[in-house]
């Protein structure tokens, strides 16, 4: 690699180096103001919004970038693509909101000089998770989702006074260093049978044939178990639960979003990349047949969904109760893998800027709530409609939307996943969709029993917002009842963001 | 029988004794003692493979700071005489059948499939070659790197501070 | 008898791969499922490095053992800060015996 390519290279991760540059300068200006850490969230904001912008304006670049020259193949370690950029753009899209949810959450506030700590590792988190959405090569893949997961593992028990903290974080981390230490055996065994970590030269490796397709196959479901832990996906979700519940609810929330998010990417990108022969006219992709996917995340959605919606109906806790349903929603979002197509991968889109929105929203009412009464117990929710109607008709509207019910943006969120599935003649999978649709009506419409019909023993305090928080509420309440009706900009966008590179 | 073959199955032994002592001892003092010997195995099997930096690397970050740092994990945490710490462990016989069958899977399959080999002279010694291609072909992973180890550092540190500064 | 090939290395590997797992599944204590989580990592820098020699793929193999050992330095620290934190408060570190969040 010459000093031209390697411009070239550095020209194309402009959003990449401005969250870096920002997350060293958190460090500074965190060294400098040791009493004040008012100004670094204001650092971060800007940092986020900057290299927003250059997603925004570079969206139409493609490229790969830090290509492997002596090894004569003209792929690199990052494929910047359409596809990667609206990962990117909601990543930094979340991580604003996130900034605001943790500036606005007192048990933050409480940690007093270690914010400074708090901005450092989400930037960890962010870089980690921008570098997952583009990397085409295992190593890369491997080494950008460790950076997120250390730097998660390590807020997920940021706040120290709190003993369940430390025993989520610790069980996080534990897990998390068998899935990703599985996961690398998987990738060393394709590094012995293609002789590359390159998703696109592992493509062409396996077109060639002479594959010894039992080591593939074991390698492969090995890798899938450390992207399936990062996404949750049932069996590898058990640590879910706790960590949800146990980390300061506004990681909960941009793990449930953004984490997600980038594990979706990784998936999808590692599917495409290594084992799409072709997409024909209609947007459908022909894979390899060396590995038998289709049934592999058709099982893993069908699991995934039914248990997570099962699960959440006997949760009290309502950030446990959350985190069951975000297990449920990474069910619904693997259908969309499903289905092999680009109209599938659109829906996927789709569904998850309108998640974003929706599973934010309904964490930072939780918030409040918490922040005010102390509880996140659905008991302690009796009666809290009527004193402080806002939150109440809002959370219903999240809540509502969560279902999929219309005309919140939920539901156009599913009908899109569910067109797709229908579109690939998969019914069956359709209607356990559905049907796992009524079951979350309960336990999401439970909540709202709680809040408007329930009588409360004794007095219901109100809970008081300041204006930041209505604010909050109404940018996220806006966009969830607006895109129910008017959706043809976000379909349109997430069409023009289908572009994979290709060869 | 050459001397490669006898030194290969001399670091093969001690990688794997002392691995299965690490699983089955009852005395986690005793389990970390014994990794140090994997640890020095494995680095011979590096060293066989005509890896001879990572071999010093694997010397000195796993046995002079992994291990350091997890033997002052289990010292900091628990008085050694104490019975605090349960290493026993649980459903093991289950465990070692399921396992075992794995393991015997496993094994056969990694030495019945035929993986493509087409050995060539490797560098005598591959320090330089492998510092070259640190910084052109894997420069992004390894400026990554220094950002992992930042974010680990403060994330450690932030963890394991005593907080006196609410 | 055989000379020593790439399935020896393989095979030492695929047994210290188990052990990993072995130590997982039956292990309690934190720090044991740590050391487990170490013998996974090595079994696996040991394919990279075998692979890249046997294959004549290039330094990638080895530069990614290289990678693999700092990432396994960084998780190991960062776990252990997690531990020191965590017995503060428990006297033990069993993590099957932290149950307070299992309601």
């Amino acid at each position: 690699m010459d000093f031209s390519s390697l411009y070239d290279s550095l020209a194309l991760i402009k959003p990449e180096i401005i969250i870096s540059v920002t997350l060293v300068l958190i460090v500074v200006l965190d060294l400098i103001y040791d009493k004040n850490k008012k100004l670094v969230p204001y650092l971060a904001l800007l940092g986020l919004i900057v290299s927003g912008i250059y997603i925004l304006s570079d969206i139409a670049n493609e490229g790969f970038a830090f290509k492997m020259s002596a090894t004569s193949n003209k792929f690199g370690l990052l494929a910047l693509d359409s596809f990667g950029s609206y990962f990117k753009l909601l990543i930094i899209l979340t991580s604003v909101l996130i900034v605001f949810f943790a500036k606005h959450s007192v048990e933050i506030e409480n940690t007093g000089k270690r914010q400074g700590e708090f901005y450092t590792l989400l930037f960890g988190m962010i870089l980690g998770m921008m570098f997952m959405v583009s990397a085409s090569d295992l190593i890369m893949i491997y080494v950008s989702m460790e950076l997120l997961s250390f730097s998660s593992y390590v807020l997920a028990g940021f706040i120290k006074l709190r003993d369940r903290n430390s025993e989520a974080s610790l069980k996080y981390i534990i897990f998390g260093g068998v899935a990703s230490g599985v996961m690398l055996f998987g990738i060393s065994l394709i590094y012995g049978l293609t002789g590359t970590t390159n998703l696109y030269s592992i493509n062409a490796a396996l077109q060639s044939g002479n594959i010894n397709l039992i080591v593939l196959g074991f390698s492969l479901l090995l890798i899938v178990a450390g992207i399936g832990y990062k996404i949750s996906a049932v069996p590898f979700h058990f640590w879910t639960p706790d960590v949800y519940e146990g980390a300061p609810i506004s990681i909960t929330a941009f793990l449930s979003v953004a984490s997600k998010a980038a594990g979706f990417a990784i998936l999808i990108r590692f599917i495409k990349t290594a084992f799409v022969t072709n997409v024909d006219g209609s947007g459908n992709w022909l894979l390899v047949p060396v590995f038998d996917w289709k049934t592999l995340i058709s099982v893993f959605a069908i699991l995934t969904m039914t248990l997570g919606n099962f699960a959440a109906l006997w949760q009290d806790n309502l950030k446990r109760m959350l985190a069951y349903s975000s297990i449920a929603h990474a069910g619904y979002l693997l259908l969309g893998v499903v289905v092999f197509s680009q109209i599938g991968i659109e829906a996927i889109l789709i569904y998850f800027a309108i998640y974003m929105l929706m599973n934010l929203g309904s964490f930072y009412i939780v918030m409040l709530i918490a922040d005010k009464t102390g509880s996140e117990d659905i008991h302690d929710y009796s009666g809290l409609g009527y004193v402080t109607p806002f939150l109440g008709v809002s959370f219903a509207v999240f809540l509502v939307s969560l279902t999929g019910l219309p005309p919140t943006a939920g539901f156009i969120g599913k009908l899109y996943l569910f067109i797709a599935l229908i579109d690939a003649k998969m019914t069956t999978l359709a209607v356990i969709a559905v049907l796992n649709s009524v079951v979350s009506l309960y336990y999401y419409i439970r909540v709202l029993k709680h809040m408007f019909l329930t009588k409360p023993n004794g007095e219901v305090k109100e809970i008081k917002l300041s204006t930041a928080n209505v604010v909050y509420v109404i940018v996220l309440l806006i966009p969830v009842l607006v895109l129910g009706i008017y959706f043809s900009p976000l379909v349109n966008f997430a069409e023009s963001c289908l572009a994979f590179l290709s060869f | 029988m050459n001397l490669y073959d006898i030194i290969f199955y001399l670091f093969a032994a001690i990688t794997i004794v002392s691995a299965f002592i690490v699983v089955n001892a009852k005395n986690i003092v005793y389990a970390a003692f014994s990794l140090l010997f994997t640890f020095f195995g494995v680095s011979g099997l590096y060293v066989l493979l005509g890896a001879d930096f990572i071999a010093i690397v694997q010397v000195m970050v796993y046995i002079g700071g992994i291990l350091v740092l997890l033997l002052f994990g289990v010292m900091l945490t628990h008085k050694i005489t104490s019975v605090d710490i349960k290493a026993g462990s649980v459903q093991t016989i289950p465990a070692v059948i399921i396992i075992g069958i794995f393991a015997a899977l496993l094994i056969g399959l990694m030495y019945s499939t035929h993986w493509a080999v087409n050995p060539a002279e490797i560098p005598v010694t591959t320090t330089k070659s492998l510092g070259k291609t640190l910084v052109t072909e894997y420069v992004l992973i390894f400026e990554l790197l220094g950002i992992l180890l930042l974010v680990a550092m403060i994330g450690a540190a932030t963890i394991a501070r005593r907080d006196g500064d609410k | 008898m055989e000379t020593i090939g790439l399935n020896h290395f393989l095979v030492v590997s695929a047994i210290l791969f188990s052990l990993g797992i072995y130590s997982v599944v039956t292990r309690k204590n934190a720090i044991m499922v740590l050391m487990g989580i170490e013998l996974i990592l090595n079994s696996a820098n040991i394919n990279f490095v075998a692979f890249s020699k046997y294959g004549n793929y290039g330094l990638g193999g080895q530069v990614t053992a290289l990678f693999v050992i700092i990432l396994a330095a960084a998780e190991a620290a960062i776990a252990l800060a997690i531990v020191l934190n965590l017995y503060k408060t428990f006297t033990h570190i069993n993590i099957d015996e932290i149950d307070e969040l299992n309601s």
